[in-house]
């Protein structure tokens, strides 16, 4: 009998995976890319953390009752606004889903409109529409309500976030088999006990995983507390102050490891714990049409009070357009382009420009590293595959505030090692600061990427699952190397994917703040970081007209994307092997 | 050196076993030379790690013992797009978002050969496995049968030097089966590819093959042609997989070189043997059910029938003789010889037909 191991040996494996060159490269190219981007900073974050002046302002931090609170508002608005987001996401999947009701494709329209808006635009129009003299509580109610604190966050936040909840749970609902309702309901169940008895229960590990990933993203969210936040301070507020006005890096390193501690702890708990658990009998196709509720007060119940919520959100969105367009939002409004000459003649200009192009830049690298990635992760057997996609997962678990930080500590000077014979080299110049590279755009640029590359991962993982590993062993057994038979094969059948990929990046790149705020130069000036100044100086009329550009911006680019990536043709969306 | 176009040595692939520990040996030990141009088909039951042989072959697994000889070269370590070999599916796995042209030109196109090249071969192909004017068609507006043919044209307008198939008529009905069947016979035989077909349909294997190789559990129970494989099998697993077999108590009375007499349910008769077992020795007899003839003969062993299905072109009984109960097969039932359930009636074996397995076989 031979000597026999239970698998190719690892070692064999990696040999198989060098034999093609340009796979060799990818996976190389991955690993290093995860390990300088995000393990490096978030080192640099961690050692930070733990010297010996950031162990005594550990301590303190602990001990201390106004850090304690701090601490507690932050899990607080987190459960909050992850219950209240996950609720509302449900909803909306609902009445997508399980009604038959007018106004779908409206309510879809509004489900999905938040993941193009620049932070604060939501925060700030909540504060004109709720706030101490806003145009409803004030104007029609005549109350001086006073928004600002968890219940402004909670409306803002929710009303920012609902978006995964909402596509995860109507993907989900629609993938229920129909037939599993029917058996039911033969079986003599009524539609509402139905749903109680064997829709919800399925459902629940999608609510959890919606719920847990609200919960992660609220709590590292910077812009609504710190627009909405009043007296109720939270850590990402608090990691900021400690940058930008304390100037210590230190208090900011440990509160950041305070605050990563709920944060991977959760993405975790959901990323490989619930995610398990759905046990959605995705069968590919359906055995029908999914049976729509027919009781009136549910149906119309239901659709009352999701219609209402379009309605707010459609009021939000109304208030940031109008307030670009008068002079004081709410208070003197008459019609004036003073703000959007403000902001295209002024200082304007130059971060529009800048945030655009950086953009454009980072957008293809994300789309295409999440989909070489996926492709690893899902179709090649590696020794540290999991590890590659937990490392490129890290740029979203990890909240933005805490790699900025990161980027900070790490590339604030080069990077240097000093070799036997050649001296001192410089490994990585110095990216961030004025004198970084290219004005410290390459370390945005990088940013973007990290932060907009794990959507793009995972829906081409998800995207890839779905197709029969077949299509491409074909395509190899046919002599195509890796190479190929990703550019032919692969990456045209999983092109909707690509293509949400980019929409997401790019949309994700315009809008993020809390990982760029601390990497801007004067070289390199960020649209969102002129929203925080003008909402900080109270012009809201000019941070509205910055959002309307913004969304405008991203909402061309989308269209661009769609008319270069889109798929042509609905066969295309076909994916399985022989299309039977 | 031996001529062989593809020899397997010593195979082994061990995966760890679902759930839990320990491992799973899907193939061991599998040893086997094919000549250049033969059709061979791999055949077991569900699990027995045809695929997996298969995949090793073409590449797509990595042995964990073992080597693999393609003309001589060892190809072990090779990776799948280098070996020279083409694999057709069992769901086709034809590129959806290219037409039928498109599919078939895209190994050519792989290999850099010149566009007009190309279309002269692809037109060829399409019109010699009855694909002219589909052309460009998108793999979802055809129905299974075409599906197969645009699977098998892909591969062999390649030229490969070995022709994989995986259960390739797996999907399709049973009529189209049996066309898309003499098919592959008839391209196989005029194109002399040499080629390996992995099955668990007896009949099918039997059609297309030059040699049958039957699997059992990761390992090779026997290897022959056809008819060798039916009517001489090894074992009484290979036996009892292909066809329907009666295996019967054998006592050897007198063994004289090619021949033997044996007693069988008490009678006497000269079978062909090839052990070497004194008298006395115990072994098995093993009768195919349609070697079988009943008739209303008193002089003959008398059975009793305790099933009788009339399926037209044959007749199935089951018959008690004592203990034991055999199946029999009247393949050519004439009008009014029927013997119903409950009748006695006598049974003829036909010596000839008589096949000696060990006992504990
Ligand atoms: N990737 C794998 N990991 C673990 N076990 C595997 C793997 N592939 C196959 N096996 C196991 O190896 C054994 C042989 O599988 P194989 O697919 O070769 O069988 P098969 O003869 O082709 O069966 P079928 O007729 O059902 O296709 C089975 O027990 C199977 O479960
Ligand atoms: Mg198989």
């Amino acid at each position: 009998m031979q000597n026999v191991r239970a698998r190719p040996s690892v070692g064999a494996q990696f040999r198989r995976i060098l034999q093609d060159p340009i796979l060799a490269v990818a996976l190389v190219g991955s690993v290093i890319f995860v390990g300088l981007t995000i393990i490096l900073p978030l080192l640099a974050m961690i050692g930070e953390s733990v010297s010996t002046e950031g162990a005594v302002k550990f301590r303190d931090y602990l001990g201390s009752p106004v850090y304690q609170t701090i601490i507690s508002n932050t899990l607080v608005m987190g459960v909050v606004v992850g219950a209240v987001g996950t609720l509302v996401g449900f909803l909306f999947a609902f009445v997508q889903v399980k009604l038959d009701v007018p106004f779908k494709r409206f309510m879809h329209v509004m489900a999905l409109l938040p993941v193009i808006s620049p932070p604060f635009a939501v925060a700030t129009a909540t504060i004109v529409l709720f706030g101490r003299s806003g145009m409803i509580s004030r104007g029609i109610f005549g109350v001086r309500y006073d928004i600002y604190g968890l219940d402004g966050l909670t409306l803002a936040l929710a009303l920012s976030l609902f978006t995964v909840a909402y596509l995860n749970l109507k993907g989900m609902m629609e993938a229920l088999d129909p037939a599993l309702d029917e058996a039911s309901a033969n079986l003599g169940a009524g539609k509402l006990r139905t749903f109680f008895r064997v829709t919800l229960p399925m459902l629940i590990p999608g609510i959890a995983s919606s719920f847990l990933l609200i919960f992660v993203e609220s709590i590292a969210d910077l812009g609504n507390p710190l627009v909405l936040g009043g007296n109720y301070e939270v850590l990402a507020t608090r990691i900021y102050v400690s940058v930008i006005g304390l100037y210590d890096t230190t208090a900011a390193a440990v509160l950041s490891v305070i605050l990563l501690v709920p944060s991977l702890t959760v993405f975790m708990v959901q990323r490989y714990w619930v995610s398990r658990a759905s046990v959605v009998s995705v069968t590919g196709k359906p055995a029908g049409r999914p049976d729509t509720i027919k009781f009136a007060p549910v149906r119309w119940g239901l659709f009352g009070v999701v219609m209402f919520l379009c309605l707010l959100i459609l009021l939000i969105y109304g208030t940031i357009f109008h307030g670009a367009f008068v002079n004081v939002p709410g208070v003197r409004n008459d019609f004036t382009l003073s703000h959007f000459d403000f902001v295209l003649n002024g200082i304007g200009a130059e971060a529009i420009q800048d945030t655009t192009l950086l953009s454009i830049v980072a957008t293809p690298l994300a789309g295409l590293i999440g989909m070489v990635v996926a492709f690893l992760v899902v179709r090649k057997e590696f020794l540290g595959r999991q590890a590659l996609d937990f490392g490129v997962m890290l740029g979203i678990a990890v909240p933005g505030t805490i790699i900025g930080i990161g980027y900070v500590l790490s590339f604030n000077g080069p990077i240097t090692a000093t070799l036997p014979i050649l001296g001192e080299i410089t490994l990585i110049p110095k990216l961030t600061g004025g004198q970084g590279l290219l004005g410290g755009a390459l370390a945005i640029i990088i940013v973007y990427v990290i932060r907009s590359t794990p959507a793009a991962l995972r829906t081409g993982a998800a995207a890839l699952s779905q197709i029969d590993p077949a299509i491409e062993e074909a395509s190899i057994s046919l002599g195509a190397d890796n190479a190929r038979t990703f550019r032919r094969i692969t990456l045209p059948l999983i092109r909707p994917a690509f293509l949400a990929g980019l929409i997401f990046a790019f949309a994700r790149s315009m809008t993020t703040i809390s990982a760029v705020v601390f990497l801007t130069t004067p070289q390199t000036k960020i649209m969102t970081q002129g929203i925080l100044n003008e909402v900080e100086n109270g012009r809201y009329g000019n941070a509205f007209a910055y959002c309307v550009i913004l969304i405008g911006i991203v909402m061309v680019a989308i269209g661009i994307m769609y008319a270069l990536v889109g798929s042509r043709t609905g066969a295309e969306r076909r994916i399985e092997g022989g299309g039977q | 050196m031996s001529n062989a176009r593809l020899i397997l040595r010593n195979l082994v692939k061990v995966f760890p076993a679902r759930g839990g520990g320990g491992v799973l040996r899907a193939v061991d030990d599998v040893s086997l030379e094919i000549a250049s141009g033969e059709f061979v088909t791999l055949l077991g039951p569900s699990g027995c790690g045809k695929t997996t042989t298969l995949r090793l072959i073409a590449g797509f697994e990595l042995p964990s013992g073992g080597e693999i000889l393609l003309d001589g070269g060892n190809v072990t370590n090779l990776p799948p797009n280098k070996r020279d070999m083409a694999l057709v599916f069992q769901n086709y796995a034809l590129f959806p978002h290219m037409s039928v042209a498109d599919n078939v030109a895209y190994g050519l196109q792989t290999r850099g050969l010149p566009k007009a090249e190309i279309r002269r071969k692809v037109s060829d192909m399409l019109t010699s496995i009855g694909l002219h004017g589909l052309e460009e068609r998108r793999p979802n507006q055809l129905s299974g049968g075409q599906q197969q043919r645009v699977a098998l044209a892909r591969c062999l307008v390649m030229e490969p030097r070995i022709l994989l198939f995986d259960e390739p008529l797996s999907n399709l009905d049973a009529k189209l089966r049996v066309q898309m069947r003499a098919e592959i016979h008839g391209l196989q035989r005029r194109l002399g590819i040499t080629s390996v077909y992995v099955t668990h349909d007896q009949i099918e294997a039997m059609a297309l093959s030059d040699r049958i190789i039957v699997m059992n559990a990761g390992r090779i129970e026997q290897v022959g042609t056809p008819q060798e494989i039916y009517h001489l099998p090894r074992t009484r697993f290979v036996a009892d997989f292909i066809g329907r077999a009666n295996f019967l108590p054998a006592t050897l009375l007198e063994s004289s070189g090619e021949t033997a007499d044996v007693d069988i349910l008490g009678q006497r008769m000269n079978v062909a043997n090839s052990f070497q077992h004194g008298r006395g020795a115990a072994l098995t007899a093993m009768i195919r059910p349609e070697t079988i003839d009943l008739a209303d003969d008193p002089s003959l062993p008398q059975v009793t029938v305790t099933q009788a299905m009339y399926l037209g072109s044959e007749t199935e009984y089951v018959v008690n003789f004592g203990d034991h109960q055999l199946v029999v097969v009247d393949t050519s039932p004439r009008i009014g010889r029927f013997y119903a359930e409950g009748r006695q009636v006598g049974m003829a074996l036909d010596p000839s037909s008589v096949h000696l397995l060990g006992a504990e076989a």
